[in-house]
């Protein structure tokens, strides 16, 4: 289902000469240029590299005796630590895009430091690692030399700075511009959202509202009128003026269409714990390598059928919720935790050159197990999705699902039937069984106590 | 021209122009607190300059 090869050159590893990914054997490696050999050098001799793996702030790699994916142009081969999941920035809360612009701006003083500086500064290069951001493109680093100004500097605008404010100061929704702008959101586009008070934010007025400006005016000149050099002060002081201005920046995950969600449930406590001790006996038994929570709220069931040994990647659609849980990831340091942001009736899809750098959501699956608790009624009722296409939209994203059926009789039901005709006729347990049996073994079918909802157990066929 | 070798990703004429301004005046902000934290040194306070391979990481 994937876009990428098993083996050969990653869709998404073009941009840079300076090397390449490519896998073999559905293993990653990264294969290093010739052209890049002084970088790396430096890089791995300088102590730089041993740092920044050190403080979780650069994925690790080992060197191996591999064959290049091309010889000619090949150094060496590398092969880095496999990432658990890719996540792209649209789908992070305010914090983890947060967390991520300052992890590359410290990776960048640290740079520094060692006579190197970042020469991107891309959203896509940070992943969540153990629970941490870090950076994954070893490839990243140049020389260093006094005068020169911070190539990467409009990059980190536009992916960081730009989305960030535009969601602390206007609305969190707008990270959703990541998704159609995939070099980061235009500066001047930012500049005319914001409000206009942010033109007596320092930061924010010189690094998008003044550089917007400047791109607009300069916008096509020639090289050579880009007179002038920088000293290493004046790079220092840019790089610490846009990590006072991010770390400024807050949002609050305040009203919330779920945030007290199990209050205002017709939850018994009986039922919510009923559930928990289903899916912590389904998990433990199945031991999968990595769940996916299909509508996680803060992740509370993520958390049960983590239990320390799966990987849970826990989506919401609501950016309140995968907020929560992410500071709630930071407070427990839990590395087998990814939240992510998520609206399961439009996901993530493949987007960039020839759509195939930015994989979709279906093709950085399937899972091993999904849990889809408390959901079906939102995508069969509220977004009119037949139940077969709900089986079958399953069966593509995962081996084994631990699916709640809510009945129509259920309270939240009739919420969603109150103001609309029912045209579900099939929307019972008899017809969601008859739907989901062409797809899926039923291995167990269980009522939730002090409910009447059933939550079942069904392996993928 | 100020790279070398030239970066693979276009930097754009109006950011670099603006970088530039910017990072003169924030260098030179710089350069004052360093000469500030020299004179409080002078006079025995102690610095706390932050320094960056021995915090942890940002998150």
């Amino acid at each position: 289902m994937t876009t990428q090869p098993t083996d050969g050159q990653l869709s998404a590893s073009f941009r840079d000469p300076s090397g390449f990914l490519f896998s073999r054997d559905g293993v990653l490696y990264r294969q290093v240029n010739h052209k890049y050999e002084q970088e790396y050098t430096r890089l791995m001799e300088s102590g730089l590299y041993e740092k920044l793996v050190k403080v979780g702030l650069l994925v690790p790699h080992l060197e191996v005796d591999q064959e290049p994916a091309e010889k000619e142009a090949a150094l060496k081969v590398i092969q880095p630590e496999r990432v658990s999941f890719i996540s792209y920035p649209y789908e992070w809360s305010f914090g983890q895009l947060k967390d991520a612009a300052l992890t590359t701006l410290s990776i960048q003083k640290r740079a520094l430091k060692q006579g190197m500086s970042l020469k991107d500064a891309s959203a896509y290069n940070i992943q969540f690692v153990r629970g941490k951001a870090a950076l994954i493109d070893t490839l990243s680093f140049a020389l260093y030399k006094e005068g020169q100004p911070w190539v990467a500097y409009r990059q980190f605008c536009q992916h960081f700075l730009a989305p960030l404010a535009l969601m602390a100061l206007k609305d969190v929704r707008l990270s959703q511009l990541l998704r159609v702008y995939i070099d980061g959101v235009p500066l001047d586009l930012a500049s005319e959202l914001l409000p206009l008070s942010t033109h007596l934010n320092f930061g924010l007025l010189t690094h998008i509202h003044l550089h917007a400006g400047a791109q607009k005016k300069y916008a096509g000149e020639e090289v050579k009128s880009r007179g002038g050099s920088m000293s290493r002060q004046a790079l220092t002081g840019l790089i610490e003026s846009l990590e006072s201005t991010i770390k400024k920046l807050e949002w609050k995950p305040g009203g919330t269409e779920w945030g007290n969600y199990y209050d205002i449930t017709n939850y018994s406590d009986a039922a919510f714990e009923h559930k928990k001790q289903l899916v912590s006996e389904w998990t433990k038994r199945l031991q999968p390598a990595q769940v996916w929570d299909l509508g996680a709220n803060n992740g509370v069931f993520s958390r049960v059928a983590s239990d320390g040994t799966s990987y849970v990647v826990s989506w919401d659609i609501d950016p309140t919720a995968v907020e929560q849980n992410y500071r709630q990831v930071k407070v427990e340091k839990n590395d087998k935790l990814l939240p992510l942001l998520l609206d399961l009736t439009n996901p993530s899809p493949a987007i960039g050159w020839a759509n195939r750098e930015r994989d979709s959501f279906g093709a950085r699956g399937p899972a091993d197990m999904a849990l889809a608790l408390a959901v079906i009624h939102h995508l069969a009722i509220s977004n009119n999705v037949p139940l077969s296409q709900l089986a079958d939209f399953f069966a593509e994203t995962t081996k084994w699902l631990v699916i709640e059926f809510v009945p129509k009789s259920d309270s939240q039901v009739k919420k969603l039937l109150a103001s609309r005709e029912d045209i579900f006729p099939t929307y019972t347990r008899e017809g969601f069984e008859a739907a989901f049996k062409k797809r899926f073994k039923i291995h167990e079918a269980v009522s939730v106590n002090e409910s009447e909802r059933v939550l079942y157990l069904l392996e993928s066929v | 021209m100020h790279f070398a070798p030239l970066p693979y990703l276009d930097p754009g004429s109006g950011s670099f122009l603006i970088q530039l301004l910017i990072a003169a005046l924030l260098g030179a902000g710089v350069a004052l607190r360093a000469s500030w934290s020299r004179i409080k040194g002078f006079f025995g306070k102690k610095t706390e300059a932050a320094d960056e391979d021995d915090d942890d990481a940002t998150n």
